[in-house]
Formats: structure tokens, sequence, C-alpha cells
């Protein structure tokens, strides 16, 4: 269909047309297109079938407030086809049919309504109980919206961001841009947010005068090219906001354009000053078949027109109560439509001379008059009557455009905790009371006049300005003036619904309910507004109570005349408008850290995994039983990139108080030189961690603390003597230092080729501190530990002389068979030598007790002062405490699974880790259990995946399995 | 997720960068200790108040102090 090429207003690039599927057809549209307006010039008018009733949809706000035009688009269920932009190659399909919208086989389900009465699915088909699964099936199939494939995978960049402004507006129509313009204009940062791919509002469309000569689209015009002028406006078209918090923290969704980077992207705005410029949708008017396609509202068919160029109809009969509403119908005489009537439901429209205009075009124009029930299917005619229902009159026509008034977007406000009452005079919930910082303007205070609804933008933004400590008190007294000198607040309609039954007239499209619903609930007995929304599921659909959120609290009130009842709205929730998970998504963040030996690491053959917050090799070959590097590790000499340690400075006169605050030993016996092995507790006594510290000067100390914990090590320290004002530093350097673990039986044969120093076994024994100078130049600190249970050093050495270091071992180390090991090898190795991680054989209730450490604790230190102290005194010799114990499989030399469940007639407890040992030929494992069964010699069942109810069995044994004595390490 | 805190530090910052610390019932008493009961109301029983409530924040995301301050927890606003 070709469009009106002589509107002004047009929004759509008829230069560029976008070709798309929909029913297996290629239908065409321009740029500026939403798909819903390219389907509706493309011919099609039924766009979808409702969810209970399969009663045909189409057109009827353009602005997404019901799920009339929720659509299948490239796979994604629930696009709602009338806010979404077309482009080219889109695929479209409709949803919830059987067939096509137009034959949907499920259509005879509208003449069941009287068999689906409300709270229908409530009240019956639970009893009985077995009922319920079977009829769920049946229900899920007739009933619903979109359906999404299973392995449907969702494309596209979601993206977010967090800025911080002076002065957040949300909505971009006149008094929105009004407000921006005059909190910028005091110099303060300003963010506006609108949620049509354009400025301008509803003067967008609008060909009528705002002064002598300006229409006001051309006005709305004039407003962005002075606000393009003030580079502190930040605009965001195309964005709905969704959510508002305490603080003026306002949450918003943008939708990308060809040029942005993102397809959409999640906006969390900190405000200090906040303006709801949001202004009106339209109340639906209730009668009978009031959402039949053909039946539409002013703004869609006038924005159909003026936007986007497509005639909504051919002959037109209005149903309104607004002067939007003869305005509407006079542009659409203009551009061609044939007009039956325009039925005003008021008996005074506000402006005489829209009415002498209708006159002209010898437009009948009906006063007191309102549609009582749309015929045809596709529309044929109307019946109008007048409002007792006295009177009737039929007239053909294929559209109706149909409005009871207007109604305010309150929701934003209401989410900013605005305080709404009912207001007799609009009709409107207004706001009664504002939070601080928090300002209203335009049209949902129920201004009509073009310079009023400006005049309160320049207000709330100078005010909100005042609010952020600039603009003065003065400007803002004038900016009232002049609000107050323009024509005020007008009278709107109170009609709730024509003189009908209401079986056919649907208050809420998303969920099929009609006023004969509410009439049955109320019936029932509910009388508050919010619990009919829920036993009828009014307002729960996508729309988010954008049609029936006015109605509802309206009709209910109706019923309550007599009890003098408050009309309220119902509460508004996030998000206001329906989003994408993707969106909520945003961005991936799985980050992780990399070592300095990344690269290296990935080279020589390493898996990577993510443990914890780093990228860390696991194996360095497929075989994940690791046989090859662990003989190494064993019989030469392997190299293990241990970065991710904790590794702190603490310094200055308080460091060891501190320390002797965190550890359970006493760490004033470290003696330079020496490393002291110790855990932390937390105050349950629970372990926690446990590392080495050394002495490395007066009151300077280093300290090594396991991989999970050293993002919290500072944090803790610092609270734990946050009471006590003690003078020490505290310095982070795990992303400083990198950690080679050298280890085997010819480790000191190959760190003897890069250092120049005495390090045999009696200068350097074992648990000795030194520092050393590498290659004659990289500065080492080298602990020598045990953790794999052979001889070994850790090189704790600057990141950026890791790679070198590195290096130079590996080619000192060849003629030892030097090889990488990853952190499966270590584990086992550590294993076979009883050494424990923390979170791997402790859990949250496991003590230092249990895990056999129990001789770190120093119980000479004053236990007050000592965390976990007092707790590891109360349990030292509590019963039935898991134990930490090792075990060796029998009659079976495959380990059971990590966290299998040790059971007898009930579960004891569970295997922490578990492993064939290439080294002792056997498998052997430790495990966390009840202290009955801990002693050496008991035989513990195991019950693992898969074993189809045959236990396996196991013996506890005591520990190290490998090496009891120490003497490898300490050789 | 709306709520700010202002640091000694670095100022008025979003809540994010922060990690609670719990109520601040001030060092521990000096019956810390004697006995399970003494020990246990000092770590693990709180008052939860439901108003204004004097609290260790960290911040943690930031400077990495550890400090006290008033917070309404009806409105998870903290006061001025
Ligand atoms: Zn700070």
């Amino acid at each position: 269909m070709s469009r009106l090429q002589n509107q002004p207003t047009l929004r759509v690039d008829t230069n560029k047309p976008l070709s798309f599927t929909y029913k297996k057809k290629t239908f065409s549209g321009f740029k500026g297109d939403t798909v819903a307006s390219a389907l509706f010039s493309g011919g099609i008018r039924i766009f979808s079938r409702s969810l209970k009733y399969h009663r045909p949809r189409g057109l009827y706000s353009l602005d997404g407030e019901c799920s009339n035009t929720g659509m299948e688009v490239n796979g994604i269920p629930n696009v709602n086809a009338e806010k979404t932009l077309l482009e080219k190659g889109m695929q479209v399909k409709a949803q919830n049919v059987k067939g096509s919208p137009e034959l949907d086989a499920m259509g005879f389900m509208d003449s069941l309504d009287r068999a689906m009465p409300a709270g229908f699915y409530y009240r019956t088909m639970h009893k009985p109980a077995r009922i319920w699964p079977i009829a769920l099936q049946q229900v899920r199939k007739a009933a619903g919206l979109g359906k999404i494939s299973p392995d449907f995978r969702m494309t596209g960049e979601f993206d977010e961001i967090f800025p911080t402004t002076d002065v957040c507006v949300i909505g971009g129509g006149p008094s929105g841009m009004t407000a921006a313009i005059a909190a910028a204009e005091t110099g303060l940062r300003v963010i506006l947010l609108e949620a049509r791919p354009w400025l301008g509002g509803f003067f967008d469309y609008r060909q009528s005068e705002f002064s002598r000569d300006l229409p006001h689209y051309q006005r709305a015009r004039e407003l962005e090219a002075r606000m393009q002028t003030l580079p502190n406006i930040r605009v965001f078209t195309h964005t709905a906001m969704v959510g508002a918090y305490s603080n003026n923290l306002v949450t918003a969704f943008q939708i990308g354009n060809e040029k942005d980077p993102f397809d959409e992207r999640y906006l969390e705005i900190r405000a200090q000053s906040m303006i709801v410029a949001t202004g009106c949708i339209e109340r639906p008017l209730l009668f009978e078949n009031n959402e039949r396609p053909g039946v539409m509202q002013i703004a869609c068919a006038h924005r159909l027109a003026n936007t986007y160029g497509i005639l909504p109809g051919k002959r037109a009969v209005f149903s309104v109560a607004h002067d939007l509403g003869i305005e509407a119908a006079l542009d659409l005489f203009d551009a061609g439509i044939e007009i039956a009537a325009v039925a005003d439901i008021r008996d005074n429209p506000s402006h005489a001379a829209l009415v002498s205009e209708l006159e002209q075009r010898e437009i009948p124009y009906l006063k007191g008059w309102v549609a009582r029930e749309a015929l045809g299917a596709p529309l044929k005619s109307v019946s109008l009557t007048t409002l007792q229902g006295t009177f009737e009159k039929k007239l053909e026509c294929d559209l109706l455009v149909a409005s009871a008034g207007m109604t305010p977007v309150t929701g934003p406000l209401s989410m900013a905790q605005a305080e709404l009452a009912f207001d007799q005079h609009t009709g409107f919930f207004l706001p009664k009371s504002l939070p601080v910082g928090v300002y209203a303007a335009g049209r949902l205070l129920g201004l009509n006049d073009s310079r009023a609804i400006e005049a309160s933008g320049q207000v709330a933004g100078l005010s909100a300005a005042l609010n952020c400590g600039k603009a003065s008190a003065q400007a803002l007294k004038d900016a009232q003036e002049m609000l107050a000198g323009r024509p005020q607040a007008e009278r709107g309609c109170n009609l709730v619904m024509a003189p009908v039954k209401g079986r056919k007239a649907f208050i809420c499209f998303d969920e099929d309910t009609t006023v004969k619903n509410i009439k049955q609930a109320i019936d029932m007995g509910f009388d508050a507004t919010e619990l009919i929304k829920r036993f009828t599921a009014a307002g729960t659909g996508p729309g988010q109570s954008g049609i029936p959120g006015h109605n509802l609290p309206l009709l209910v009130a109706q019923h309550h005349t007599d009890h003098g009842a408050l009309t309220r709205p119902t509460t508004m929730r996030a998000p206001l408008v329906p989003t994408l998970m993707a969106t909520y998504a945003g961005t991936n963040h799985l980050m992780s850290k990399r070592t300095p030996m990344h690269e290296r690491q990935k080279q020589d053959g390493g898996v990577m995994r993510k443990i914890g917050v780093w990228n860390r090799a696991r194996y360095f070959s497929d075989d994940f039983s690791c046989r090859r590097e662990i003989e190494n590790i064993r019989n030469n000499v392997g190299m293990l990139d241990a970065t991710t340690l904790g590794k702190f400075r603490i310094f200055g006169p308080d460091a060891l108080k501190a320390l002797q605050r965190v550890y359970v030993g006493d760490m004033a016996k470290i003696s330079p030189g020496k490393i002291k092995y110790s855990a932390m507790c937390n105050e349950d006594g629970c372990i926690i961690d446990d590392g080495v510290v050394v002495q490395r000067g007066e009151n300077d100390y280093y300290f090594t603390t396991s991989t999970a914990r050293a993002g919290i090590t500072v944090e803790w320290i610092r609270y734990h003597t946050r009471y006590d004002g003690w003078d020490f530093n505290l310095v982070n350097l795990t992303d400083a230092f990198g950690v080679i673990n050298l280890a085997g039986p010819k480790a000191r044969e190959v760190l003897s080729e890069v250092i120049d120093a005495d390090i045999s076994n009696a200068a350097f024994p074992f648990a000795a501190y030194q520092e050393f100078t590498a290659l004659d130049t990289i500065p080492v600190r080298i602990m020598r530990l045990g953790f794999v249970g052979e001889l070994s050093y850790e090189l704790h050495v600057p990141g950026s002389w890791m790679e070198t270091l590195w290096d130079a071992l590996s080619e000192a180390g060849k003629p030892f068979g030097i090889a990488n090991f990853g952190l499966e090898t270590q584990n086992v190795l550590r294993m076979e030598k009883g050494h424990l991680i923390i979170g791997s054989e402790s859990e949250q209730r496991t003590t230092l007790h249990d895990v056999g450490l129990g001789g770190l604790w120093d119980r000479n230190k004053p236990a007050v002062d000592t965390v976990g102290a007092v707790a590891l005194q109360q349990t030292e010799n509590q019963e039935k405490r898991l134990k930490l114990v090792g075990f060796k499989m029998k009659n079976t030399r495959t380990p059971p699974k990590d966290g299998s469940i040790v059971v007898d007639d009930r579960i004891r407890g569970h295997v922490c880790i578990a492993r064939y040992s290439h080294t002792l030929q056997e498998a052997v494992g430790m495990a966390l259990v009840e202290d009955p069964l801990h002693a050496v010699g008991t035989e513990i069942s195991i019950y693992e995946d898969e074993c189809q109810g045959q236990l396996v069995s196991a013996t506890v044994v005591p520990m190290p399995f490998y090496d009891p004595k120490g003497e490898r390490l300490r050789s | 997720m709306a709520l700010t805190l202002t640091c000694p530090v670095c100022g008025k910052r979003n809540g994010y960068e922060f990690r609670y610390g719990g109520e601040d019932k001030g060092p521990k008493p000096d019956d810390f200790g004697s006995s399970p009961e003494t020990w246990c109301d000092y770590v693990h029983m709180n008052r939860c108040v439901a108003g204004i409530q004097k609290e260790w924040w960290c911040h943690r995301d930031g400077c990495g102090v550890w400090f006290t301050t008033h917070r309404d927890t009806l409105k998870n606003l903290e006061m001025e």
C-alpha cells in the first residue's frame, strides 16, 4: 500500500524500502516503520489471537500497552511488533494460533466464555487433585502467548552503563524537553530518557497550531534543536524507563540503532533530582467487542496517518471524550478518510473552534453519545447509544476510533514512592505528595494547554535544579507565575463504561478479562482492587496494566460508592515495560585473572580451567589421571605456576598484634629466616585459611594465604582490628608477585644453576626462608616448603621477572627432565601426603580440630584476643563432629567420586577427595566422617552415583599415605 | 541497589562498592568467652533494628576502609 506522501510529520523514509517475511510471504515496509506499521500497511489487520478466548486482535494503541501485537520475530517470542523497528530480512510469525490469525482453529474458545468465569482455573481443576496435571497440559495448549524453542540461542550484544547525573528527565515530550533545557541552562548535567525512537511526545505527530503559524510538530523540533545546543544534556532515545528506587536511582533499557555497538543495554542512572514527564496514554472505552480489530485509540489512528503515512481505514466512526479525538478526526478527514460521525461523551468540548471545524467539513457531531457495540468481524458497523442507553443508532464503518479520555502514565511516579490520589476534577490519579528530589511535569498533571504543559516543564526543571543547589528561587517563582497564567487542568470524562452488560467488554486484553469477570469477582466477595486484579488476572499480562490500569480501580470504585471506599490505583512494579532477559543479564561477567605465565602455560599444552577468580592450567596432557606428570615429580623435578597464592606485606608498629589477632598460632615465635605455618579461623573456630608467615625486618612481615582467600584477607584483618586503632599497614601483593613451585628430588640441582649461593640442605634446610638474587639480577624470595611431599622451593618473584626466571629454570632443568605440572597433579601429590586444601577437606562447619590441625592453635595466647580461639576451646572435646580421615579402598582400584557420601543406616559424612595413587598403586582418599567412624581400622561404606545399591567399602587408615616420616621433603 | 554510602575517605559512593559488616556491637565485652552463651550472644545475636541502626561497612572496591554509619533499615537509606 502506498503511503501518504505529503505529511510533514512522517517518520518513515519512503526512499528506503525494507523487505521481510510473514506467513511465508515477502512484505515490504520502510525505514522508520515498526514491524506492526509495515504489516498494517501490507493489509494485515489481525496480528494475534488472545490468550484465553482466541479472539482476533489488531492495532489498538501503537505504544505497547497490550500484547495485541505480540509476535515472534527472528525466533524470539512475545516481541511487541508495534514497538519494534523494522529491519531488513526479519522473519515474523504469528503466535498462539492454530492455522493463521485470520482463521484460527481455536477460535471456538470465544463462545465458551460462560464456561470460564472469573477465577475459573483457581476454582475448578484442583478437585480431585489428580485432575490438575492433566488439565494443566490442556490449558497450556489452548492458552498462552509465544513459545520458545528449547535450543533457541539468543544472539546480539547486550551492554550496561551506570551514568551519574544531576537531573534525570523521564519523557522527551514538550514538558520533558522544556524541563531538561531549564535545568541544563543552570549548568547542571541532565539525562533525558525517551521511550520512542525520536523526541517530541504528543507534539511530534500533530499538525495543529501550537501558536500562530507554528504547528506542534515544529515546536517539538525547536525544543529538540535547543537541547542540541546544550552539551550538558545527554539524550537517550528508544530508552524505556523501567524502575525507580530510593536515592533517585533510575533504571532503563535502551534499544540500539544501527550505529550503536549494542543491541540493547541496561542503564542504571544515579540522579540528584528526577523529573517525571511521561504524559498520558488513553483510557480505553469499555463497550461490547471493544478490542475487535478495526477498533483503535485516537493516537493510534492519528499516528498511523501522520507518523507512518498509512490510512487506518476508509470510513470511520469516532467515539471519544477528548479534544485530541476531534483533532484526529479533522486530520484523518483531510487525509482522505470518510468520517461517519464523531460521538463525544462530554457535554462540552473544550474548544468550540474544533466543533465548528467539524461543521465546516459536514462531519456529524453527536454530543452525549458513545459506542455501545462493535459489530462484524472484520468490523462492519458500530452501534452508538446515548449515555443513558435511551436511543441507539447503527453506523457502517471499518474503523472505530474509541477512547474514554486520557490517563496519566504514573508508573515512574509510583515506583519513586510518590503518593497518588484520585482527583475528581480530572479523573486522574495525581501526585498528592512527591518524595524529595522527585518532580512531575506536563500532561500527567491533567494539563491540556500546550503552553501550560511547557510552563510546567519549566517549573519542574527549575525545581529540580534548585534541589541540586542551582537556579534561583526568583526564577522558579517567575516560572510558577507563568504556569498560573495558563489554563489549568481540564475536567476529565468520568464515564467508565458504555451502558452495556459487558460480557464481551474487555477491561484487560492480555488476560482476556471482561467487565463481567470483574462483576463476578465482586459478587464473590472480593472488594479490594489488588485482590480483584489477582483473581481475574486483569493487568497481570505483558502490557503491565497499560490497558486496565486506570479503568479497573474506577470500575471497582463504582461498585463501592455506598461504602465511600477510596479509589486507589494498583501497585506498579519494575519492569514497567517488558524487557529481554538477555538485556537484564547484560554483558558476560565471567572475567578471570591471568598469571604472567598464562600464554606460556597454554603454549606448553596446559588445559586451562577457570578456578575461582583465576584461569589456571589443570593438566598438561589429555591423560587426566596425570600419571606422567606425577611420576616426574616423584622421580625428577617439575614446575607449577603458583602465582595465584595470596601474598601480603604487613608492617608497622602494631603489625605483630594484627597477626596475633587473626592467626591461631603464636606469631611472636617467628624467627628471621624461618617459616611459620599457621591457620586462620572464624569466630566459630572453623578453619578458613592456612598459609605461612615470614619476618623480613623489624615490624615487617610477608605472608601467604590460600588462593581462595586472597581477595578478602585485607578486609578480614582490618575488620578484626577495627576497634583497636592499631598502627599497621597492609598491602596485597598477590598480583604483584609471581610464584614458581619447583618440586622434586632434583629441585636443588636445578635451582643451584640460577642461584649463586650455598643452598645445600644444611645452609638452606626445610622450612627456611631466604632472599636471593637469581641470575645476578632478579630479586627472589624463596621458601623451602613441601606441599607436594618432595624437596621443593617456592620462588616469589616480581611479576615482570616471572617469565625470565621461569625460562632460566626450564633451561637449567632440561638435563634433569624438568616438566610442567598442573593443578590436578598437585592435588594428587598433596593428597598422598595428607596435606589439605581449605574448602576441599573442610566445609563451613569444619573446625581446626576436625581437620587435625588443632596443634597449630597456641592455647597460651589469651583466647579473647584471637579470632576463633574461644570457640576452639569450647569445641575441642565436642562429640559427634565430622573428623577428617584418610582411607584406602577395599577390593577396588577405582576411587569414588569427590563428594560421594559415607553411609551406614544414615549419612555419616562425605568423601572430600579420592584418587588412584600411582605412587602407592591403590585408590586412597580423605573423608569427613562422624567421630565414631574416624578411628583407624574402621570400615566405611560409600554410596556412589551409579553404584546401583552396591556400596563400596574402604578402611580408615593413618595419614599421610606417602613418606609418613617426611624424609623426602626434608632431604 | 539504590543504596549509597559515604566513605570517610572517598565520599558518597554507590552501594555496590561496599561490603556490609554487621551491626555495630562495640568491642568484645569483658565476659566474652566466659561461657558459650556470652560468646554466642556477641558473635551471633543481633538487634535487627527496624529503623535507624549503626553499622559497619567496608569500602571493599575503593579504599578498603572499615567505617560505621547510620542507616534506616526500613528505607534502606543512609542517614545524612
Ligand atoms: Zn573509600
